[in-house]
């Protein structure tokens, strides 16, 4: 069935920046929130914008990623005529191709799109934490009849140096196009969202199977720029984040607790954003339970202190504990006398009696490196 | 796969009150994120279940929208998956469980069914079961049917048994003396039966109090961790919310609360609903709070049930107690202890005047107001027989010129304080200075001009009163007026309706006479009560099942598209009766009687209404009485042709006062010559005193084919004199059918408007007094005269209701 629109998500990244949280899963199933995983954002984006095809371009660690979108129900995405694509590598002619680069995975599965005759293609990361309609993107695309577009967003000078400046005109038409600069022209970063016109993509694509490597943002973007094709920015003004390192991931979950509004997580208007389901019975907060200015998801049992973190759901706190400037990632269990600050506990880790960790910076607390960045109190 | 499919029923209503007003119990939010039915379907998708048929009554609405496609529970599939069985008759009643009248409107289902066993299982019941269990102990006790109960014994309604026999019961369900497997467990003499004792937690949840108890509960460990067991989860619907968020200043102990709840006050002992917002300095103990309810800052809530949406204002008290819970409606807003000022207006009010039921229950509401520390105040017309009798106490108020139509009539304001409710009294020469109360050519002028006036003198009142309760036609415009009133446009008003049969249907002239001159009204005539229920902000009737009949035509006749309309508006409260009325004060009867010396004191009294009426005189005789109009609503259309073969009986005595059309009087007459020494006619309604037939009869009869709540049956029972009566009205709420096995009910009922069907229930009660066991009857007689239907409790459920008027937003 011919579609104009359709979107891949690029998941296949390690995140090794992430490194212990991405160990045994995908940086798009990360969690995020106390309830969230990364991927829950750009899906529940994908369905508010009514954008109804989806391939995602899996390589590390897929498992857990797909099983937790399954069918792509909990986001409205298991239509009859539509849904959700898992592009996994496959072995062509005895010859594993492994993905060698972002752009390049694209490329592998570039007869999914043709499959759908689609004319635009939207290229979409799967680990950032926003919400934007991306009919708008397409229309300001539409309008300027772009071959490709990208979208924006301001950032501070310091963080610059992480991201893609773009510098464009009056009429967001890019003039100037620079990777990762050390001393940035623009403060307008781009999102790592692309929508090309299909046609153009193809060319662009053209060959690269040779090189070693294809990165949009490294290769494909100042390919296209250089080669004079209408490449315009399309500036985005909400919240939006790419939690790519421990920091931005801890900082982004305190943006949570410290936004009352974050998101507007919490309103039944505009873009909501769905998460899968876990059947979990609400939290309970116990006699000595104290919480403040935090939050709790589902089926966590609450008998110590939470000041100022986030708390996963089915977390366990047991009596005499004292978590602060933290975040508790899902099914960690807290034994009694422990004390965090400014920490990330891993996904499951059990934290046991009297141990504490006082952090200036923030650390990663994992079954692997418990000992190491903490200790028991005698 | 599983042999076993799952009928879940719905059809039990409970007795959750508001609660359940815009949904069935199965719907009924629980433990702050749950409906109670998904405990039942989730018990089904974890003992592997895939056929599942949802029975609702009424409206499943809420539940259909919570069920979806059935995917939360596995129940979306090709092969079976779950059905909502919707009922095709919508006048069966509801009843405590499902019947296999109701199972036979859908019998396809059951015939089509590839499993071999059923489970028949409540949707209003908390547990985490695996119903395989029960077929393994069905099957190893060879039973026929196997009910399951909870480990302290209670019947949970739930039953298995073989599709086979099912069907078999399904099939003859008109010949069967059972209607639902519950009988069939307890009477059937013939069949195996087994009873599996489920050890865990389990709730069957019927009343707020239920509700409120399991869900307290859930509050301790053991109880949570028997319902959520890790390895059979309840699922429910999935919806959207943020984790909870706690605030700088929340201080939150032993407490449940859902995701999206926002929490910056204190909480106690309580279950939180998501998206739930406590704000600071509120606090909640030992409460129910369900979805997206607000408590506003510095809200003080204790064991209450808030359903959604409610909203507490800032600084509102809400306090119940653990036997008084406060339950709010759904959206209602609470505001704070401010007091209640009702005004009533209508055109009879005892103990001034008095033509029928209505002047009681205005007369007792307003004097029972007052003792609940409302201001009470009571508007009516000055009627020269109230002038006669009252003078010295009237106080002259106010004086006004009123312009009716062209003409300024003067009208005069007296009032009159007695036990802190104020009555207020409109004099006018032209209108009211009449002998009789209603039956004028000119009513319809005389009530919209009172109208007219009431709103005039409104200034009286310091401060206006929130809610103004009119009470039928006669007072119908005054909702229409007060919107139009610049000063009394906030005021809400309730209109009752007392019987929907009397509409007032006046000239359209009469519009442009009170002022309304820009209504578009294109009728030769206006509907005095139409235009009431209309334009009043709030609309009841004076029982809860005259309130469900209203909505078909049967019943409400004309009006029944706008009683539909205003559904979400329409509420149904149980008139009672005065305390004055006891036998055991009543100096006018033979002997006065109470519930200890009922047994030798009654015959006296029978024996004395058979000699005052010339009958054959003995207990031996089954004494049935009427006190009653002679008219068509009565029933007597029924009751004649059952008198005609019921008579015949050499021991039946029967005995009847009242007033009414001529020939029901004659064709009663004839019976009356052929039985003389047995039947006894007083017609006129001084033709003897009502309380001789009260205090005498065994029985007394209502076949009425409609009651919108009647008094005869209350009075009765408080007599003893057990009542035979239709199920219908106010009937129907006040009787409950005697069932001579457990000794449980007050009186004898019939549900169609059918000679035979009264003969059936007149030979029950004639079998009962003649033939049957002395302690059982004495049961009945001991339990009617308990029932007790006090005004007082009515005068309460108004205030109540009154108070959701002034939180609401409807105008």
């Amino acid at each position: 069935m011919k579609r104009s629109l359709i979107a891949m998500i690029l998941v296949g990244g390690k995140g090794s920046r992430l490194n212990e949280i991405t160990k045994d899963t995908a940086k798009p199933a990360v969690s995020f929130g106390a309830k969230y995983r990364l991927i829950d954002f750009t899906l529940s984006n994908l369905t508010h914008s009514n954008i109804e095809i989806v391939g995602l371009i899996t390589q590390y660690e897929p498992y857990e990623l797909m099983n937790y979108i399954g069918n792509g129900g909990s986001w409205d995405l298991d239509t009859i005529d539509g849904g959700i694509s898992f592009l996994t590598p496959y072995a062509k002619s005895g010859n594993v191709q492994w993905q060698k680069g972002t752009a390049h995975a694209v490329y592998q599965y570039f007869n999914f799109v043709k499959q759908y005759e689609a004319e635009h293609v939207l290229i979409l990361a799967g680990d950032h934490i926003y919400k934007m309609d991306y009919q708008k993107m397409f229309e300001h695309h539409l309008e300027h009849d772009a071959d490709l577009t990208i979208a924006s967003v301001d950032v501070d000078l310091a963080e610059a140096k992480r991201f893609g400046m773009i510098e464009y005109d009056q009429t967001t038409k890019i003039i100037g196009f620079e990777e990762k600069p050390k001393n940035p022209k623009t403060l307008h970063a781009s999102m790592g969202i692309y929508l090309f016109k299909t046609g153009v993509l193809e060319k662009l694509l053209n060959g690269i199977d040779q090189e070693e490597s294809v990165d949009f943002g490294k290769d494909i973007i100042p390919k296209a720029f250089h080669e004079n094709y209408q490449l315009y920015s399309y500036p985005f003004t909400g919240y939006w984040r790419d939690v790519g390192t421990i920091d931005s991931l801890y900082q982004a979950n305190m943006d949570m607790l410290d936004d009352r509004h974050f998101l507007s997580l919490n309103e039944s208007k505009g873009i909501q954003i769905y998460s899968k389901s876990m059947n979990l019975p609400p939290h309970v907060v116990l006699e000595d339970g104290i919480i403040k200015k935090s939050i709790i998801a589902d089926g966590s049992i609450i008998d110590g202190t939470i000041i100022h973190s986030s708390v996963g759901y089915q977390t366990v706190v047991m009596k005499n504990s004292h978590i602060e400037d933290s975040v508790l990632l899902p099914q960690v269990f807290i034994s009694e006398n422990v004390r965090l600050k400014n920490v990330i506990v891993n996904k499951g880790v059990i934290i046991p009696e009297n141990y504490y960790l006082i952090a200036k910076k923030v650390v990663v607390i994992d079954n692997s490196n418990l000992m190491e960045v903490g200790a028991i109190d005698e | 796969m599983n042999n076993l499919f799952m009928v879940v029923d719905a059809t039990i209503k409970g007795s959750f009150n508001k609660l359940t007003r815009h949904r069935m119990p199965g719907a009924m939010p629980f433990g702050a994120k749950y409906r109670l039915i998904d405990f039942t379907l989730s018990n089904c998708k974890n003992s592997g279940i895939r056929n599942v048929a949802i029975f609702p009554y009424g409206n499943y609405r809420s539940l259909s929208d919570h069920i979806g496609s059935g995917d939360r529970w596995d129940l979306s599939r090709r092969k079976d998956g779950i059905f909502i069985l919707q009922p095709k008759n919508l006048n069966l009643k509801s009843e405590d469980s499902i019947s296999f009248q109701r199972m036979y409107e859908h019998i396809e289902y059951f015939i089509r069914s590839a499993q071999d066993y059923v489970i028949v299982s409540p949707a209003n019941i908390v547990w985490n079961i695996d119903y395989n269990d029960v077929l393994v102990s069905h099957l190893n006790r060879e039973a026929d049917i196997t009910e399951v109960l909870s480990f302290e014994g209670q019947r949970l309604k739930t039953f298995l048994i073989s599709k086979t026999l099912l069907l078999n019961y399904i099939k003859n369900y008109d010949d069967l003396q059972y209607r639902n497997l519950t009988e069939v467990y307890d009477y059937s003499p013939s069949i195996h039966k087994n009873a599996y004792v489920f050890e865990s937690a389990c709730f069957l949840i019927d009343s707020p109090y239920e509700l409120f108890k399991a869900n307290m509960s859930l509050l301790s460990m053991d109880t949570r961790h028997q319902l959520f067991n890790p390895q059979h989860p309840i699922f429910s619907k999935e919806t959207m919310s943020s984790p909870s968020r706690y605030g700088e200043e929340a201080f939150v102990k032993n407490s449940i609360i859902a995701s999206g709840a926002v929490i910056e006050g204190a909480i106690f002992n309580s279950i939180i609903g998501r998206k739930a917002i406590v704000k600071k300095g509120a606090t909640v103990k030992n409460s129910i709070i369900m979805n997206q309810c607000v408590i506003e800052e510095g809200a003080f809530i204790e064991h209450a049930i808030l359903d959604k949406e409610t909203k507490v204002m800032s600084n509102a008290k809400v306090m119940g107690s653990p036997d008084d819970l406060f339950i709010s409606e759904k959206k209602q807003i609470v505001v704070g202890d401010e007091e209640l000022k009702i005004l009533q207006i209508a055109v009879e009010c005892e103990p001034f005047v008095k033509t029928g039921g209505l002047a009681d229950v205005v007369g007792a509401l307003a004097q029972n107001y007052s003792k609940l520390g409302v201001q009470s105040s009571v508007m009516m017309p000055l009627y020269p027989r109230i002038k006669a009798k009252y003078q010295i106490l009237l106080e002259m108020r106010s004086e006004a010129i009123v312009l009716y139509g062209d003409i300024k009539y003067k009208a005069t304001l007296y009032s009159y304080l007695n036990q802190n409710t104020n009555y207020y009294f409109i004099e006018s020469y032209d209108f009211f200075d009449r002998d009789e109360i209603y039956g004028y050519y000119d009513d319809g002028d005389r009530f919209a001009f009172f109208s007219k006036a009431c709103l005039g003198f409104i200034d009286i009142f310091d401060e206006l009163p929130n809610v103004i309760h009119i009470h039928d036609w006669h007072t119908g415009l005054l909702p229409l007026l007060i919107k139009k009133d610049e000063k009394a446009k906030h005021i809400k008003t309730l209109m009752t309706i007392h019987n929907i049969d009397y509409q007032g249907v006046h000239p359209t002239a009469i519009l442009s006479k009170v002022g309304l001159n820009d209504i578009v009204h294109y009728h030769q005539t206006i509907n005095f009560m139409e235009l009431g229920l209309n334009n009043a902000s709030t609309i009841s009737t004076v029982s809860q099942t005259y309130h469900d009949e209203l909505r078909y035509e049967y019943y409400s006749k004309n009006l029944v598209e706008i009683i539909n309309r205003r559904d979400r508006d329409f509420y149904g409260i149980l008139n009672g009766l005065s305390d004055e009325i006891d036998p055991l004060t009543d100096l006018s009867i033979k002997v006065t009687y109470g519930p200890k010396n009922v047994f030798t004191m009654k015959p006296q009294n029978k024996k004395f209404l058979q000699q005052t009426m010339n009958l054959s005189v003995g207990d031996e005789f089954f004494m049935m009485g009427m006190v009653t109009r002679i008219v068509e609503q009565k029933g007597f259309d029924i009751l004649i042709p059952a008198l005609e073969e019921f008579m015949s009986q050499p021991n039946v005595q029967f005995v009847l006062l009242g007033t009414g059309e001529e020939h029901y009087i004659s064709a009663l007459r004839k019976i009356e010559a052929r039985y003389p020494n047995r039947m006894k006619l007083n017609i006129g309604y001084d033709a003897t005193n009502p309380f001789y037939i009260y205090a005498g009869a065994d029985a007394f009869l209502m076949p009425s084919r409609f009651e919108p709540c009647g008094t005869s049956q209350m009075i009765s029972l408080k007599y003893g004199t057990i009542p035979i009566v239709r199920q219908t009205g106010g009937l129907n709420d006040t009787i409950e059918q005697f069932d001579s096995v457990s000794k449980k009910g007050n009186g004898f009922k019939f549900y169609n408007y059918d000679s035979r069907d009264l003969i059936f229930q007149l030979q029950n009660a004639l079998n009962l007094f003649m033939n049957g066991d002395q302690t059982v009857k004495h049961q009945l007689i001991r339990n009617a005269m308990a029932s007790n239907f006090s005004l007082e409790v009515s005068a309460k459920s108004y205030v109540e209701l009154y108070k959701t008027m002034i939180g609401s937003s409807n105008r």
